[in-house]
């Protein structure tokens, strides 16, 4: 017991130079955004505000239009995870469960999207939706985010559906069972830890997304929560910080919890399915 | 034909053809959507950069290889491409080196390790546009929080300006891209020393191996596998980020922070050459694709010559 104490003494000395890296920016997210902007511009700057100052939260709301960006946001993470994984299944399916001709070639053809950056795309990606209409249109997104972001579901949950025992379709099928029912009935439901993680993943890389997003949502309404923060610091004369840190927390802070709750089964379906 | 009056194996061959049929219809509409929203984009930028395109994106004519000429007339993107390279392997390089230590000190029992995981992968989970804003926030001259903390340990860095000369900017813009790369690669090479059987390493405890030699001649060639994966996917990842670099420096001061995608970004919708933009993505994609060959060309050499 002696030896495992001393043990985790040296493992968290030796991670700690990368944690305070990563938890340092933290720590100025929040106390920029308790602070008044008179405070931040002084000639000493001080970590702790001096009072805490809850008005830059409200402020954001009422006069930046950030709710609307908010729910623009959330709009289309919802939208692309509800498509790339309604497209994803099935296919995960056919290449767990199925023969069929061409797996191998639907394989590399699924790991070459994923070679692709949609950034290095992103003068087609303009010209694909501005023919179809669809610049400052949120749909766009959705339909632009899914494509990048299904392939990776595919893997998640085709690692995830390999893991299922095939008995059990098999003896619903026996007593009688269609296939679809089967499916639906026995199959999906096992699935769906799988499936929420994958979806949950989805999400939080939709919600993130940048250049997209900021090149085709032109509209200061259509914006999502990243651009519209990143526009925060170009559009004024004088940067807010304040506000900008302030909405900083609310777009990152639910997103990292997500993902803090299942890094866990991300670990073990990159092991087991992506890097394979 | 004949064979469908008598029994079980036509019904398993019919069985099987719908299986296929099956298989295709599900896997279709994945197919089409991304051939839809990624290859019909790489269709169109093939076909610009070798067009003349006016500012609104309409094709004037055949231009032959003008737009790539354009680019190598252009000193800001070679300086870019230069860039581009010492971006990529200093980010790439940096998150290999930090991640090893850091995924074999994740990869041992201790107290609070669950803690100490989540932590780690923080970076992943977060945008990387708001990474950068609050970088930009922090490495500030006269309010940002880095000085604050570098003068309150006694060191002369009042009022330092980070971003405002090329050199000191690339430099913080690395050690960023450097952070937001470890996760990733972290997770990747603790599913490497996972796969590894704790018997090897007592057998080399019993022979006398001291903890280093064990790391070189156990867990490094052992690894090896997975760090090659870790770092192709980082290099495409890497040389292809944008948020970083153009939030935090937009590729300034004086283009010294520009990369190939911030050139192309800039063409494209600062200065409205659609044509040029295009040919810069194609030599990127170019680039990748080197990349990708060379990688395969080498794995398979070192196999080979590994079995003789």
């Amino acid at each position: 017991m002696h030896s495992k104490r001393r043990k985790s003494l040296y493992c968290w000395l030796g991670l700690s130079p990368f944690l305070i890296v990563v938890l340092f920016p933290y720590a100025t997210m929040l106390s920029v955004a308790l602070k008044q902007k008179d405070e931040i511009f002084t000639f000493q700057a001080t970590w702790w505000p001096s009072s805490l100052y809850l008005n830059n939260f409200i402020e954001l709301f009422t006069e930046r239009g950030f709710g609307r960006a908010l729910f623009n946001s959330i709009y289309i993470s919802v939208g692309a995870t509800l498509l790339s994984i309604a497209v994803a299944i099935p296919a995960a399916y056919a290449l767990s469960r199925l023969r069929m001709p061409g797996k191998n070639i639907f394989r590399t053809y699924l790991l070459i999207t994923q070679m692709i950056s949609p950034i290095v795309l992103i003068v087609g990606l303009f010209r694909l939706f501005a023919a179809l209409g669809m610049i400052n249109d949120l749909h766009a997104l959705i339909i632009a985010h899914s494509a990048f972001y299904m392939a990776f579901a595919v893997w998640m949950l085709q690692s995830y559906f390999d893991t299922i025992p095939r008995d059990l379709e098999e003896a619903a099928w026996l007593d009688g069972a269609s296939h679809v029912h089967a499916f639906i009935r026995i199959f999906l439901p096992l699935c769906v830890p799988g499936i929420a993680v994958t979806a949950l993943f989805t999400f939080v890389n939709s919600w993130n997304e940048f250049a997209m997003s900021l090149t085709m949502l032109r509209q200061g309404a259509m914006q999502t929560a990243p651009v519209k923060i990143a526009f925060l610091t170009g559009t004024l004369y004088e940067t807010e910080w304040n506000i900008i840190m302030a909405a900083t927390l609310i777009a990152t802070v639910p997103v990292a919890i997500i993902f803090a709750a299942i890094q866990n089964y991300l670990l073990r379906g990159l092991a087991l399915g992506g890097v394979k | 034909m004949t064979a469908v009056t008598t029994g079980l194996r036509p019904r398993t061959r019919l069985w099987r053809r719908s299986a296929a049929l099956t298989g295709l219809l599900l896997a279709a509409p994945s197919f089409f959507l991304s051939a839809f929203v990624i290859g019909y984009p790489i269709f169109d930028v093939i076909r610009m950069s070798i067009s003349d395109v006016n500012r609104f994106g309409k094709i004037r004519g055949f231009a032959g290889l003008d737009n790539f000429l354009t680019a190598f007339a252009d000193p800001i993107f070679i300086q870019s491409t230069w860039q581009t390279l010492i971006w990529t392997v200093t980010v790439v390089g940096g998150a290999v080196l930090v991640a090893v230590p850091i995924a074999v000190i994740l990869n041992e029992d201790f107290h609070g390790r669950a803690i100490a995981r989540t932590i780690v992968l923080l970076p992943w989970a977060v945008s990387l546009a708001m990474t950068a804003l609050v970088w930009r926030f922090v490495v500030n001259g006269d309010f940002g929080t880095l000085n604050l903390a570098l003068t309150s340990l006694g060191l002369p860095f009042k009022n330092h300006p980070w971003l405002a000369d090329g050199t000191s900017a690339f430099a913080i813009v690395i050690l960023v891209g450097i952070l937001v790369s470890v996760p990733f690669t972290v997770t990747i090479i603790i599913g490497g020393l996972t796969s590894i059987s704790d018997e090897l390493y007592e057998a080399a405890a019993i022979d006398g191996a001291r903890p280093f030699q064990r790391f070189r001649y156990i867990t490094l060639p052992l690894l090896s596998p997975f760090l090659q994966i870790a770092v192709v996917l980082n290099v495409i990842y890497v040389f292809n980020s944008f948020p970083i670099i153009w939030i935090m420096t937009n590729g300034g001061p004086a283009n010294g922070t520009d990369i190939l995608i911030t050139y192309v970004y800039k063409q494209a919708f600062a200065f409205g050459k659609m044509d040029v933009a295009a040919a810069g993505s194609v030599m990127m994609f170019a680039m990748l694709l080197g990349f990708s060959i060379l990688y395969l060309h080498m794995t398979r050499s070192g196999r080979s010559s590994h079995a003789q």
